[in-house]
């Protein structure tokens, strides 16, 4: 009895696959619809995000733009207006309303160079650093402590005091020869003037070359 | 989460590994399901015996709805999915040399090397004709790169290119995919039944 209506149901078997393929196609398109997000999962945005790796040290940012590193692609995420009043040598200017234009695609979406924000402080840099990340894109970095620490850090360095380490005193270096290379003038600076006033800004790639040359014979 | 190679959820190297164990299940269900039978390849052309038509229409349409699940679900991203390049002459020219290769040999590239795997002595020579053919173009390569390579028109899909919205495209393909099972298997019952 029961092999019998087995055989029944079965005679019906193709169409009933069939139904099933269009019910299951029918399916797909009554599903509601849900908007794909693009670029990376939220999950690792989140991990970036709380990462620091993205920063880089104004010292850093000084050492490049001192060596003129060809790599290092800055961008000012402030308003016009902020920017001509002062910026980075040879930053570019995409505001952060501007960020997602076609014009400013060409600058973060490329793995050549490496991309740094830098805004007042590193907040907006940092969003605009987030939209970047979330999309995908390569080699983003934000300054640390924006243009408020590169004044504090870089222009007008504290000098340290005398039982500060000898790096302290390193950096302070380092630090003062940058920002006579960025056109801070030192009174020291101004009497050495008349002898030899255009070794400043080679002395400052000779310092730091001595410190980059050590580890390197070392290895 | 998926596709898993890509995502690195399965390593790369496991690639090959992977590739050979699809192949040797791919080859087992061919055979299984008569398809190294030249007979039974070449009926789709004579009327006789629609299996091809209905497997492979099947397949497609059980893989387009799966996959299309899976990326609704999230399982498997869809635009990470590999989408074969687009060459228009290519296609067609080589479509056609193809199809006139199935009806006059009977089989198709994967299956006659199916039919060899069981000792298929006609399979053997229509390999050999494979490597003829092969020989053939590469030695004529630079003859044939113009259409080889050119009326490239990307890595695009049937529903990119029309601009119509993938489900009702599935949905549409379907019904037609079930309407041609049933037309031939009404051919099939009005031709005079072959054996083989």
């Amino acid at each position: 009895m029961i092999n019998r209506n087995l055989v029944k149901a079965l005679r019906y078997r193709y169409v009933l696959l069939a139904v099933g393929l269009i019910l299951l196609a029918g399916g797909l398109v009554l599903l509601p619809k849900q908007e794909k997000h693009k670029g990376i999962t939220s999950a690792e945005l989140l991990s970036n995000a709380i990462s620091p790796e993205r920063y880089m040290s104004t010292d850093e940012i000084a050492h490049k733009i001192v060596n003129q590193d060809p790599s290092i692609l800055l961008i000012d995420v402030r308003d016009s207006l902020n920017y001509q009043k002062y910026s980075l040598p040879n930053a570019l200017n995409i505001p952060l309303p501007k960020l997602l234009d076609d014009n400013s695609m060409t600058f973060l979406n490329q793995d050549q160079y490496e991309v740094v924000f830098f805004s007042n402080d590193n907040f907006d840099a940092d969003k605009a650093w987030i939209i970047s990340n979330r999309l995908g894109f390569k080699n983003i970095h934000v300054l640390k402590g924006g243009l408020n620490s590169w004044f504090k850090t870089i222009i007008n360095p504290t000098m340290p005091e005398e039982n500060m380490p000898a790096n302290a005193f390193e950096q302070y270096r380092f630090r003062k020869a940058a920002s006579m290379y960025f056109g801070v003038v030192y009174p020291e600076s101004v009497i050495q003037q008349s002898t030899e006033q255009k070794k400043v800004p080679k002395k400052v790639i000779t310092v730091k070359k001595k410190k980059k040359s050590t580890p390197e014979g070392g290895c | 989460m998926g596709p898993l190679i890509p995502n690195d959820l399965i390593p790369f190297e496991w690639n090959l590994v992977i590739a050979i164990i699809i192949g040797i299940a791919f080859g087992y269900i061919l055979e299984s399901s008569g398809f190294s039978s030249s007979r039974k390849l070449a009926g789709v052309f004579y009327g006789y015996d629609f299996a091809v038509l209905k497997v492979f229409f099947t397949a497609a349409l059980v893989s387009v709805i799966g996959i299309f699940y899976m990326d609704y679900l999230g399982y498997v991203d869809f635009s990470m999915l590999y989408v074969h390049p687009f060459y228009l002459w290519g296609a067609l020219i080589g479509g056609a040399i193809m199809g006139v290769g199935f009806v006059a040999g009977g089989f198709c590239p994967g299956t006659s090397l199916c039919a060899v795997a069981i000792g298929k002595i006609d399979a053997m020579i229509y390999v050999i004709g494979i490597m003829i053919g092969v020989f053939i173009f590469s030695e004529f390569y630079s003859f044939f790169e113009p259409i080889y390579d050119g009326y490239f028109y990307g890595n695009i899909t049937l529903t990119e290119s029309l601009n119509i919205s993938p489900y009702w495209f599935i949905l549409f393909f379907t019904i037609f995919g079930i309407i041609a099972f049933a037309l031939s298997d009404m051919v099939r019952k009005k031709v005079k039944k072959v054996f083989y």
